[in-house]
């Protein structure tokens, strides 16, 4: 009996620490709640540097830029009120007047300014300073009154006001950006509909709705960011209700839950596109036929089909169509003859052999993607090794400088993350941005080149559609990728939830959204 | 015993310096750059060189390793490359998680895997003994991951859905209740719960031929008593271990568990930044995993002279 008693206390012990410490937090029962299931927590909430695009959905409601990008790809006001070129590399923004952020304080130009001198200053380690450094110089932001601001580039820079509207460029209260990084780390005030209210990290973020927002309150009370990293955990707790919106349906789930009477499947086309450099300066694929070929080659529909079970759009443009200057082009359909015709053109042989690099766990299915373009090639006599390297060891190694850049074609990546045109191809496509920059193909057309350029001078909407759409079509014949997909969302939502909005950027956005109880 | 105590802490000290310098060294040779992961693919190189001397990582290895062994005996471990925030309060707030589930999960398989292996010892070849350990074989066989899942519908989907339930009868993932504890505990309970009960089985089996159980019973002991004080109190010390054992990989190793039902345990955090590149929590969570190994394997010694007071610690 002795040596009960401590065995029996030890068991009282550890069920009365359960039920003291782990007793339901005291949830307000009349609240409107409604509950995400996001794949990853926060990193942090620091707006200037987070990078993933699940801790942007949750400072979104707490924060707001100075415009925004709206799901149909159209730039709207939000904290400005308008933008006006006002000299050749000049912009001057009005604000809005009467926004106070959660703390009281009040929305003015110099907040703006001390905001956007917070992120130009090198110091502060801003993940997306770029925004606001235009062609390698920072900008330079002035009060002119309470209520404007002016803008000034060093060269003409007319996607600035989608900058602008990037997340990262929020405006957050003066009384925090005074406090540096370490406070914004776990601190966040803002202008936005929600304020923070509680952190659990790896578990779950809580918002609750910010009494005084300028603008139209939201409906919901209560929003619930809850970390679940399994698919699978995330598709049980939708279906069982304890949920209202899941992220990142694997594609394997979608045909279960479209069953499923009390759940909607929402599919939301993506602002990435996944894609296969070529190197143009070095043989074989120094020569337009054999990236053409490749392109006739490989069947991008049935990769989408038997990969991504339709989760994925074939491209049919450099960038997917969300993004302003979008330009849709005739797809490469598969042709085995005339890729062939075009190998024995160029003076390929049969069972020649080209290596091909790609990473893995970085993108959805990428390793799967390459080996099926693997097969595929080998059908027109193209031997591809593949070589695996991992995401950290990846990009740098593809996208080594000339002349010790050996690869020959690779796989990568890219989020148009201001849904605009410039960010997209100027980028990849341009030929100042050769390897340190992201041009890895180091393709180089002056046609191209003149193009990007001129849409950048203009803030005229027009002509900078047109500029993209022509440069989209040289760079679509140019081919200096294998076009293969951009991703596609898919997001399953409790049909008693209305109003929930899936962006393109991947944010999910509750301040629309209402349920019905 | 408490010179013998003070002792093994002392010596865990080069112990854990050992695992603080092969963890640094190792993940210094793996190749990868927690800058260009913190740049992201949208880094120019000037943000990450400059990302680089932040961390401190364009100095050379001895000096980093110096620094990190300098500020970690100041209890300082770093800050987090991904979130930025300091690692002691990272692991303070994952550690009772995963402490929680490692130690309710243990209590209950043991709880009841341990009388399982008694009985089915004391009646071999009976249907209990050949029933418990089919049941003992398949709690080992059965992943950890797929049992979670199928746990998870039939709490949360199933149950509800026959007995029309208006919500489920279990929170699927998550923590904060009893009820979030229920599910995670079956299934790491009945892996370790297996294994133990097969493991006194046998020990008891082998114990029951010795001598002393012979002179027990021709003493006229009662048989409950030869069973629980002299039986099982011999078979308890490859018992003891094996529970020891478990629960030091518990204490690192519960990741699975942990990703399946969403519990912040230290198991994700490690992997998580393992993927991340994150130097400074890799460094923490490993060192504080050791150190629960450590402490672990001194529980365990000094239980072994209550057990068997045969055994002296000096």
């Amino acid at each position: 009996m002795k040596r009960r008693i401590p065995l029996f206390l030890a068991v009282i012990l550890v069920a009365s620490v359960f039920f003291v410490a782990w007793q339901p937090s005291a949830e307000a029962q009349d609240m409107k709640t409604l509950t995400i299931a996001s794949g990853t927590d926060i990193e942090n909430t620091d707006i200037h540097t987070v990078t993933s695009s699940p801790s942007f959905s949750v400072l979104e409601h707490i924060y707001e830029p100075l415009f925004e990008m709206t799901e149909e790809g159209d730039l709207e006001p939000l904290l400005a009120e308008s933008i006006t070129a006002s000299g050749d590399t000049s912009y001057t923004i009005e604000l809005r007047q009467g926004v106070t952020f959660s703390d009281g304080s009040a929305f003015n130009a110099e907040v703006a300014k001390a905001n956007l001198d917070y992120v130009l200053d090198a110091e502060n380690g801003a993940v997306f300073r770029f925004l606001v450094v235009v062609g390698g110089e920072p900008a330079t932001v002035e009060v002119v009154d309470e209520y404007t601001i002016e803008i000034t580039t060093s060269i003409p820079f007319a996607p600035l006001p989608a900058h602008l509207s990037h997340g990262a460029l929020a405006m957050v209260a003066p009384a925090e950006l005074e406090q540096g990084a370490e406070f914004m780390a776990t601190n966040a005030i803002g202008t936005g509909p929600y304020v923070l209210t509680e952190w659990n990290r790896a578990e779950e973020v809580i918002l609750d709705r910010n009494p005084n927002y300028w603008g139209e309150a939201p409906a919901i009370d209560r929003v619930i960011f809850k970390v679940i990293p399994e698919a699978g955990a995330r598709i049980v707790e939708v279906e069982a209700g304890t949920v209202d919106v899941a992220v990142r349906v694997p594609p394997a789930d979608i045909a279960r839950l479209e069953a499923n009477p009390n759940v909607d499947v929402v599919v939301t086309p993506g602002l990435r596109t996944i894609y296969i450099f070529f190197n143009v300066t070095e043989p074989p694929f120094d020569d337009v036929r054999v990236r053409q070929a490749v392109n006739y080659a490989v069947d991008k529909q049935a990769i989408a089909e038997s990969l991504f079970d339709g989760a994925a759009r074939v491209s049919d443009a450099p960038i997917p169509p969300a993004v302003f200057g979008y330009a849709a082009q005739e797809p490469y359909a598969r042709d085995v003859e005339r890729a062939r015709e075009l190998l024995a053109e160029a003076g390929i042989e049969e069972g020649t052999t080209v290596t091909l690099y790609h990473p893995t766990e970085r993108y959805p299915q990428d390793a799967l993607v390459a080996d099926a373009v693997r097969a595929q090639l080998a059908e027109v006599g193209l031997d591809v090794e593949l070589r695996t390297l991992e995401w950290p060891q990846y990009v740098p190694h593809v996208r080594r400088e000339q002349p010790e850049n050996d690869i020959q074609f690779a796989m990568l990546g890219w989020g148009t993350v201001t849904m605009d045109a410039d960010y997209g191809l100027f980028a990849l496509f341009h030929s100042s941005e050769h390897p340190p920059g992201f041009n890895g193909a180091f393709y180089t057309n002056p046609d191209v080149d003149a193009l990007l350029d001129e849409a950048r001078s203009t803030l005229d909407s027009e002509a900078r559609q047109a500029a993209y759409a022509d440069a989209i079509s040289i760079i679509w014949e140019d081919a200096p990728w294998l076009f293969l997909y951009s991703e596609i969302q898919v997001t399953a939502i409790r049909n008693n939830v209305s109003g929930f909005v899936v962006h393109p950027d991947e944010s999910l956005i509750a301040t629309y959204a209402d349920i019905e109880e | 015993m408490t010179k013998f105590i003070i002792r093994r802490l002392l010596l865990a000290i080069p112990t854990l310096l050992g695992v603080t310098f092969f963890v640094f060294l190792s993940l210094r040779l793996v190749p990868g750059d927690p800058a260009i992961a913190l740049a992201g693919e949208l880094a120019t190189p000037e943000l990450i060189q400059q990302v680089r001397e932040e961390l401190g990582l364009d100095q050379p290895i001895p000096v980093q390793y110096a620094n990190y062994v300098f500020r970690m005996v100041q209890g300082d471990m770093g800050q987090s490359i991904r979130s930025r925030l300091p690692v002691t309060e990272e692991i303070q707030q994952r550690l009772p998680r995963t402490l929680t589930l490692a130690s309710v999960s243990l209590l209950v398989s043991s709880m009841i895997g341990i009388p399982i292996g008694v009985f089915a010892a004391t009646r071999p070849n009976s249907w209990f003994d050949g029933g418990s350990m089919i049941f003992a074989l398949l709690g080992i066989s059965m992943p950890i991951f797929w049992l979670g899942l199928m746990l998870m519908i039939l709490f949360s989907v199933l149950i509800p859905q026959w007995f029309g339930l208006a919500g489920p009868l279990l929170p699927p993932t998550g923590s904060g209740t009893w009820q979030h504890l229920v599910m995670p505990v079956i299934a790491l309970a009945a892996n370790s719960m297996a294994l133990q009960s097969r493991m006194t089985r046998s020990c008891m089996m082998e114990v029951l031929r010795e001598d002393y159980i012979r002179t027990a019973r021709a003493k006229g002991q009662r048989e409950r008593i030869v069973i629980y004080r002299h039986a099982l109190r011999n078979a308890m010390l490859p018992i003891v271990t094996i529970i020891g054992l478990q629960f030091g990989t518990l204490l690192g190793g519960a990741v699975l568990t942990e990703t399946v039902f969403a519990w912040p345990g230290i198991g994700r955090l490690l992997v998580d930044a393992i993927g991340f590149r994150d130097y400074p929590i890799i460094q923490g969570t490993v060192l504080v995993i050791a150190v629960g190994f450590v402490l672990t394997n001194l529980i365990v010694d000094v239980l072994y002279a209550y057990l068997d007071p045969r055994i002296q610690h000096r």
